[in-house]
């Protein structure tokens, strides 16, 4: 039997879906059974209490990922500008992840990747930062000059006191799976911001 | 029931839609430029961003592929469209799922999956139009006239395939509780970039594929490479979606996987551009340009290489390194989505407005003409200051003595020449709108003239 394909809805049909399966399974299913890091990890990984997981719904309802990475990518760039201090930032590996529920690790940096801001400010300063990006008050004079020009950060004043509350509490945790900050002799310095 | 009645009210109604969407892109450009603009909680940028690129893709895109789809196919396979109660149906069902996900984003209630943000049940009910959209296509088929299924068949044919898996994946089976983290992500990735290579691709090449032929009066350049390219492309595109994660946390093995297929869908693209622009060249020349319809389709062929070249490009892992993360992949998408393929849909609705209103020609083909230029004029220079933005700001993230608000400084400018080439497109839109709704509903002059006799 000749079987010609431009004449037959059926070989079309089950052409193109093959083709189409063949890749679609390679990328979906294939890599969290070749790589469990995907989905377990042996180190012990943050669970979020219940105030965080809903300052993560509020990150989600607001999109701050729209604007905000969380991936410390394996660049020497990202890792520098990401650190603190002299103290480079750890890339961001899959196994820290694993229980976040909803991920936000991002594509387009309008604001600063936010992977390992968890400890870099006190949550007094996401209030104000929350509160007015362009004006945070006498409080914080590092945030004068080109941050009062510059940042295009969106202000979300009409967030209740209680949802920022929510916000900065699951904030806190990024990145900390990785206790990063240490000194030169690799002794954890526990100077993360609460 | 009429027929051809659910292709005109998709037609119509996705018209409107494209402009609601550019209202919103113009909102959220002006938002990077003066961020304190609107400042209200429904009207907060990312939501502005959602509403953006969901009326855009589903309320615009979409409809406007599935309505002169609706219209083509019947001629193509010389046949009636299978049912129209369906297809009607299909419209209604559809649209109440966009209006419903929109007001829902508008209140925010998203999921994190980036241009599927439409939350339960209007996903769901996404999902089930595009079933009846695909009975509707399958049965059209079955009952045709004709042996031989033409290149916009097959394409038609497969975006209803791999976009049911692809919707269900990135939409479904990504929000499951056992799915997390970068699995997740990994899911919501091949949605993400399947939608505009499985979906929006293959319906803008099949109506491409129908038009350039059609309106140039000349067969299609070749029938081999018409294969060769659908047959490549089924195959290589799904391949690439970890691209967008290169140097992240994904397994590091997914990411050359998907850097190498994302250059070898340059066989593809090359074989569909070589075929229009062949059959742009065997036409007649005196004609091959007339009117905007010609105009679009080879204003959006350009654009469609140039998208499909910059996608291998910046999948290299060194120019990556710059490029990620910045307007570059902004100006990239646009070229695509609004530049290829929003191109062709307009050539296409151009092309479809007059036949189902029964009229012999376009409303106006100046106005058309004059759309086009101010559209084009305007869209070359709104891609090129995302792409030197993001070049420039990727560059000066390199260096960490830069602070990221220098950084983002330095691009003010862009930002602001981004509003205003958009503010034109955005006026172009009108003259569109008007000579689409001219074409359906208006008095043409020489009817007036008519009646004054
Ligand atoms: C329009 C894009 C935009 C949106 C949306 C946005 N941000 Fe920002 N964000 C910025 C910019 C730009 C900066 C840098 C300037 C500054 O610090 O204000 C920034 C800075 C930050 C910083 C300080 C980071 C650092 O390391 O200094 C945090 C924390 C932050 N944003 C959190 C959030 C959260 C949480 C949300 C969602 C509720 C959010 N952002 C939404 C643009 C945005």
């Amino acid at each position: 039997m000749k079987i010609d394909v431009e004449k037959s809805l059926l070989w079309s049909a089950a052409g193109a879906f093959v083709f189409f399966a063949v890749g679609a399974v390679s990328t979906t299913i294939v890599p969290p059974m070749v790589d469990k890091s995907l989905w377990s990890s042996e180190q012990p990984v943050h669970e979020y209490t219940e105030q965080e997981m809903r300052g993560m719904e509020i990150y989600r309802r607001e999109g701050c990922v729209y604007c905000h990475t969380q991936q410390i990518r394996h660049l020497d760039s990202d890792q520098r500008r990401y650190g603190w201090r002299l103290v480079k930032a750890p890339p961001s590996e899959s196994w820290e992840y694993v229980n976040d529920r909803y991920h936000f690790i991002g594509t387009k940096r309008t604001g600063p990747d936010l992977g390992r801001v968890g400890g870099k400010y006190s949550s007094e300063w996401h209030y104000a930062h929350f509160k007015d990006p362009r004006n945070m008050g006498e409080k914080f004079p590092d945030r004068k000059g080109i941050y009062e020009k510059a940042s295009i950060m969106p202000s979300f004043a009409y967030l209740s006191d209680e949802d920022i509350r929510d916000l900065t509490a699951y904030l806190q945790t990024l990145g900390r799976n990785k206790n990063w900050r240490v000194d030169e002799n690799g002794k954890p310095l526990n100077d993360y911001e609460k | 029931m009429k027929q051809d009645t659910a292709a005109k009210t998709m037609v119509i109604v996705s018209s409107l839609y494209f402009g609601l969407a550019l209202t919103m892109g113009l909102l959220t450009a002006l938002k990077f430029v003066v961020p304190t603009v609107g400042e209200i909680e429904y009207l907060s940028l990312p939501r502005v961003r959602m509403l953006h690129t969901n009326i855009n893709l589903f309320g615009w895109l979409l409809q406007a592929n599935m309505g002169i789809l609706f219209w083509i196919l019947p001629r193509i396979l010389h046949t009636r469209l299978f049912s129209e109660k369906l297809g009607v149906l299909n419209g209604v069902v559809y649209n109440i799922a966009v209006i419903g996900g929109l007001a829902s984003i508008v209140l925010g209630h998203v999921k994190n999956v980036e241009y599927g943000e439409m939350p339960t049940p209007f996903d769901y009910l996404v999902a089930l139009s595009w079933v009846l959209f695909g009975i509707n296509v399958i049965g059209t088929i079955a009952i045709r006239k004709v042996k031989y299924l033409y290149v916009t068949v097959w394409y038609t044919l497969g975006a209803v395939i791999w976009t049911t898996f692809v919707y269900i994946t990135g939409n479904m089976l990504s929000q499951l509780p056992m799915v997390t983290g970068i699995n997740q992500a990994n899911l919501i990735w091949f949605y993400v970039h399947n939608a505009v290579g499985l979906i929006f691709t293959p319906l803008g090449v099949a109506i491409a594929y129908y038009m350039i032929p059609k309106q140039l009066d000349t067969p299609i350049y070749s029938h081999k490479l018409s294969m060769i390219g659908f047959w490549v492309i089924s195959f290589v595109y799904v391949w690439t979606g970890a691209h967008h994660m290169i140097h992240g946390p994904v397994t590091y093995w997914l990411q050359t996987v998907a850097i190498i297929f994302s250059f070898s869908l340059i066989i593809p693209v090359m074989a569909v551009i070589t075929n229009f622009f062949g059959t742009f060249a065997t036409a007649p020349r005196g004609t091959r340009m007339k009117g905007p319809i010609p105009k679009l389709l080879m204003m959006g062929t350009v654009y469609y290489i140039f998208t499909c070249l910059q996608g291998p490009f910046q999948a290299i892992r060194s120019v990556n390194e710059v490029v990620s993360k910045t307007d570059w992949v902004v100006g990239h998408a646009h070229m695509a989505l609004f530049g290829a393929f929003s191109y062709y849909a307009m050539a296409g609705i151009y092309y479809v407005a007059p036949r189902m209103a029964g009229r012999k020609h376009l409303y106006s083909e100046k106005l058309g003409d004059l759309q086009f230029w101010i559209m084009t004029i305007a869209s070359v220079p709104f891609f090129a200051v995302l792409w030197i933005s993001g070049v420039v700001q990727g560059y000066a993230w390199l260096n960490p003595e830069n602070s990221f608000v220098e950084t983002l400084a330095a691009i003010k400018h862009a930002h602001i020449a981004r509003f205003t080439t958009g503010g034109l497109i955005y006026l172009a839109y009108f003259l569109f709108i008007y000579n689409v709704l001219q074409t359906f509903f208006g008095k043409y002059p020489e009817e007036e003239t008519t009646v004054a006799e």
